[in-house]
């Protein structure tokens, strides 16, 4: 796939995080544009999710700065913060489903202080739900679905608002080979529907082949290593190519 | 010692915040009222059974001391007054402490730990809000209301001790018990059983909102929710006595 060169949606500069004596992350830049599908890869334990939460400011950085969408987020209150959120979907590592709420429930979550009719909120669930290909489950509970029709709900609950930047947290992790493809193809297909700009943080080769426009290597910290698939998959550097063994 | 006072400092930031929130729009009403009928509702039957039981034992443990001094017609007098004043109320919020602060502990302790409070967060609403004010007001609605009913089923209980050991009539009980017990009883026991439910759900609430260490937090917060909250329950109840007599006595 070859990546848009757009106008700039993520930019991280010097970016530093550490919890205690432990430095996770060390001086990462990145700059993200329009319509890219990025894929941050590394070992557990590396920083991707660290790095993917100070994104939407769940966390706080040491240093560095993060400009999202023209916004610098470490400087808004939590009105601004909110409204920029709104432009960004999240897909956790476990889906994060409300277990109290039953799947429309879930969906309607972000649209509760919408203000928006109640037909254009049903229309709205039914779209995303298609999307995933999930409509029967509409009125099911999350602990009544598999790993992988969570991870679909997940999905369909952050792409509800329409954002512009797709994160993903390890969509993949703790699915079997074949559900992990349907959902990084699910990731692909989202991406072209809605054409947004998506960052996806993983260990699994397969996603990041399927997907990434770019990939970065994270490695203790830093970036160790980018580029596209191929170029990434000829590199002769040892922790590289360790990922596509 | 270090430790406790990073504790009250965090608790009062967190009450601060509640109170903060709880006025600003929009407001969460609907979660609030599923809150207060999960609360109400899940609670009634331990709260009715336990205020029976309490009612009758307690009447047939006081009955022989009584009867000692010749005093048995004062039963429901006695009775009556030790249950509107301090048994009902206390040992309801010491039953809802254990059931009610233990689920809310636990459940936003694993909402943390699953991630469910973080995407609240970043689809743009205010998990504080949502989850934190709707269940401490919730409790402080709904305790007072258990209460009210542990004291009427207890008294229910009561009635039926008396008529063990004697035979007494349901009017000349209740007529009994209405004569004993006035304002200064029922006022006071009342107004401290909203202290017990705040108390209750703020407490729940923070142990459970800043809970960590992933599943090894979910039953560390439930646990740190009951024994916190039972021991406020019973710091509050001896400042509401002490104020109360105060002022009786003003």
């Amino acid at each position: 796939m070859e990546a848009t060169q757009n106008a700039t949606v993520v930019k991280m500069a010097h970016l530093q995080k550490s919890f205690g004596d432990n430095e996770v992350l060390k001086d990462i830049s990145l700059t993200i544009h329009k319509g890219e599908t990025v894929v941050v890869l590394g070992k557990s334990g590396s920083g991707k999710s660290v790095l993917i939460k100070c994104m939407v400011r769940l966390l706080d950085v040491d240093e560095g700065k993060v400009s999202i969408l023209g916004s610098d987020i470490f400087s808004l209150n939590r009105k601004e913060l909110n409204l920029l959120r709104m432009k960004i979907g999240f897909l956790f590592q476990g889906a994060a489903l409300y277990d109290s709420l039953t799947v429309r429930e879930n969906l309607e979550f972000p649209l509760r202080q919408s203000g928006k009719p109640r037909e254009e909120i049903d229309a709205l669930v039914m779209e995303v739900l298609q999307s995933v290909g999930l409509e029967d489950a509409v009125d099911l509970m999350p602990s009544e679905l598999s790993g992988g029709m969570r991870k679909r709900i997940g999905l369909a609950r952050s792409m509800i608002l329409k954002p512009e930047i797709m994160l993903y947290d390890e969509p993949t992790t703790g699915l079997d080979p074949i559900t992990a493809k349907e959902i990084s193809n699910l990731i692909l297909e989202v991406q072209k529907k809605y054409n947004t700009t998506s960052i996806i943080i993983t260990h699994d080769i397969q996603c990041a082949r399927i997907t990434a426009n770019r990939m970065l290597i994270l490695n203790n910290g830093v970036f160790v290593a980018e580029g596209a698939f191929d170029e990434l998959k000829k590199s002769e550097d040892k922790l590289v190519h360790s990922f596509f063994e | 010692m270090k430790a406790f006072f990073t504790e009250v400092t965090s608790l009062t930031f967190f009450t601060g915040r509640f109170f903060k929130e709880l006025f600003q729009p929009p407001y969460e009403f609907n979660e609030l009222v599923k809150q207060a009928y999960l609360i109400g509702n899940k609670s009634f039957y331990l709260v009715a059974i336990t205020g029976f039981i309490m009612g009758l034992v307690l009447t047939i443990q006081s009955a022989p001391t009584l009867s000692q001094f010749g005093a048995e017609s004062w039963l429901p007098a006695m009775v009556a007054v030790s249950i509107i004043r301090e048994i009902g109320p206390v040992i309801t919020a010491l039953i809802c402490a254990g059931k009610v602060g233990s689920g809310i502990g636990a459940e936003l302790a694993s909402m943390k730990v699953t991630e469910q409070i973080d995407a609240m967060e970043v689809s743009g609403a205010n998990p504080f809000k949502y989850l934190v004010v709707t269940r401490v007001v919730a409790a402080t609605l709904m305790i007072p209301v258990l209460v009210i009913f542990s004291d009427a089923i207890s008294l229910g209980g009561a009635f039926m001790g008396v008529n063990i050991t004697g035979d007494v009539s349901f009017s000349l009980f209740f007529s009994q018990v209405v004569e004993a017990v006035d304002f200064a009883d029922v006022f006071p026991a009342f107004i401290k059983t909203f202290f017990f439910g705040f108390i209750i759900g703020l407490v729940a609430c923070y142990k459970g909102y800043h809970s960590n260490k992933g599943t090894e937090g979910v039953g560390a917060a439930a646990n740190a929710a009951v024994v916190m909250a039972s021991l406020l329950v019973f710091i509050i109840d001896m400042i509401a006595v002490q104020f109360t007599n105060l002022l009786i006595n003003y």
